[in-house]
């Protein structure tokens, strides 16, 4: 019979990678009590009896927008950035003096990341079962995953940074608690000159309000590379049930039809 | 036939609070206090996401044609105002109205166009929704 491995040495490579890969995979979704990783869409997962939760978020949303609910995470009133955030946060003003944007990454089909692209004017369509909440968004169509089954922050060794994190849900009461951390520490920005950093970690306190038809979100976040203390916000979005997301790619030629990415109109 | 014209933005006013498109990306780089009337010769007219755009050749005072690239919203927002995808067709003689770049480039954000058959989009009762 032919033999799979040409050597002895080659096979137990093979086992050793392959035990690699069952190890990382046993990081990324919780285990059952055999020690089996158990991912959220998983029947035995999805089956499994929880406490009712407060609210399905299932739908579409909308940020709402308005002088009292606006789309920027700005600074608050007060806040103190690092010196080297600062730096950053003075030549976008500059720039803005000058009529011209500032590291414009989204501009050039960087993901916008948490928290903007929960409050860009596109709607965002969230799938809610009881062990994960799907948040696909029209811009990009970022996906956002927010998971409810109980789980744990992944190694820090072990997981993968992104632009919305790892969320990971948990429900008190009326309020989803959602916290997030493991972002990537490039092109990622809070608001215009306001760097992100790997160190940023935001808390979410979500709430449905007016009979459900607005969807509120406190946040609360803290990056230490960037400012000082918890900044804080609170956004309101609503239902569009009359809309729905549709494929929305940033392609590498988009830009050549959009002067306003060009460099005569964006510092970098 | 061709005529570039900078208008004040109170002469505009209609048409800037009727269809202020955003887009995806930094509007800094846009002058929205001043629109630019260009009255010219379609080239392409661009059906996608994140954004829609124009290509319209333009003669200048001395006759010197000019390819504007005017940029606008998602399609799913153009058709919110009345757009479909063969509103706007190559080889329409149209007008566009639209916020220039402050740079001087022959860039702009759509505001609103005029079509060979007089037709005005957006529509004045169009959603204010708009993408970024």
């Amino acid at each position: 019979m032919k033999r799979a491995f040409p050597s002895p040495a080659l096979a137990a490579a093979a086992v050793t990678l392959m035990a690699s890969l069952g190890l990382m995979a046993q990081s990324l979704a919780p285990l059952n009590e055999k020690g089996v990783a158990v991912g959220a869409l998983a029947p035995e997962a999805l089956n499994k009896a929880r406490p009712k939760p407060a609210f399905d978020i299932t739908g579409t949303w909308l940020h709402g927008g308005g002088a009292n609910n606006p789309w920027q995470f700005a600074p608050p009133p007060g806040a103190k950035l690092t010196s080297s955030a600062q730096i950053q946060f003075d030549a976008a003003k500059k720039a803005a003096a000058e009529g011209k944007a500032y590291h414009d990454d989204i501009g050039e089909c960087w993901p916008a990341g948490l928290p903007i692209i929960m409050t860009r004017v596109w709607p965002i369509a969230m799938i809610q079962k009881p062990t994960v909440i799907y948040m696909i968004s029209g811009f990009m169509n970022s996906v956002r995953i927010i998971y409810l089954d109980g789980r744990k922050h992944t190694d820090p060794d072990i997981v993968i940074p992104s632009f919305n994190g790892e969320s990971i849900g948990h429900w008190e009461n009326d309020t989803l608690v959602v916290d997030t951390t493991a972002f990537v520490d490039h092109h990622h920005w809070i608001d215009t000159g306001v760097p992100a950093s790997d160190q940023l970690h935001v808390v979410e306190r979500m709430k449905l309000i007016n009979q459900g038809a607005t969807l509120e979100i406190e946040y609360s976040m803290t990056d230490p590379k960037n400012w000082e203390g918890e900044w804080k916000w609170t956004k309101r979005w609503r239902r569009v049930d009359d809309q729905e997301i549709t494929e929305a790619q940033c392609l590498p030629d988009l830009n050549q039809n959009l002067l306003s990415t060009g460099p005569k109109q964006n510092v970098r | 036939m061709r005529v570039l014209l900078i208008v004040s933005m109170c002469a505009a006013g209609f048409w800037m609070g009727a269809a202020p498109a955003q887009a995806h990306h930094s509007m800094a780089g846009f002058d929205r206090k001043q629109t630019v009337v260009l009255t010219g010769t379609v080239q392409e007219f661009r059906w996608e996401n994140p954004h829609s755009s124009i290509d319209i050749d333009v003669a200048d005072k001395d006759g010197k044609v000019v390819t504007w690239k005017i940029e606008m919203t998602a399609p799913g927002y153009l058709v919110r105002q009345g757009f479909k995808r063969t509103s706007v067709k190559k080889g329409d003689v149209a007008t566009v109205t639209a916020n220039p770049l402050i740079s001087g480039d022959p860039g702009a954000l759509f505001v609103s166009i005029r079509l060979p058959d007089g037709q005005v989009l957006p529509q004045p009762a169009a959603s204010k929704d708009k993408a970024k």
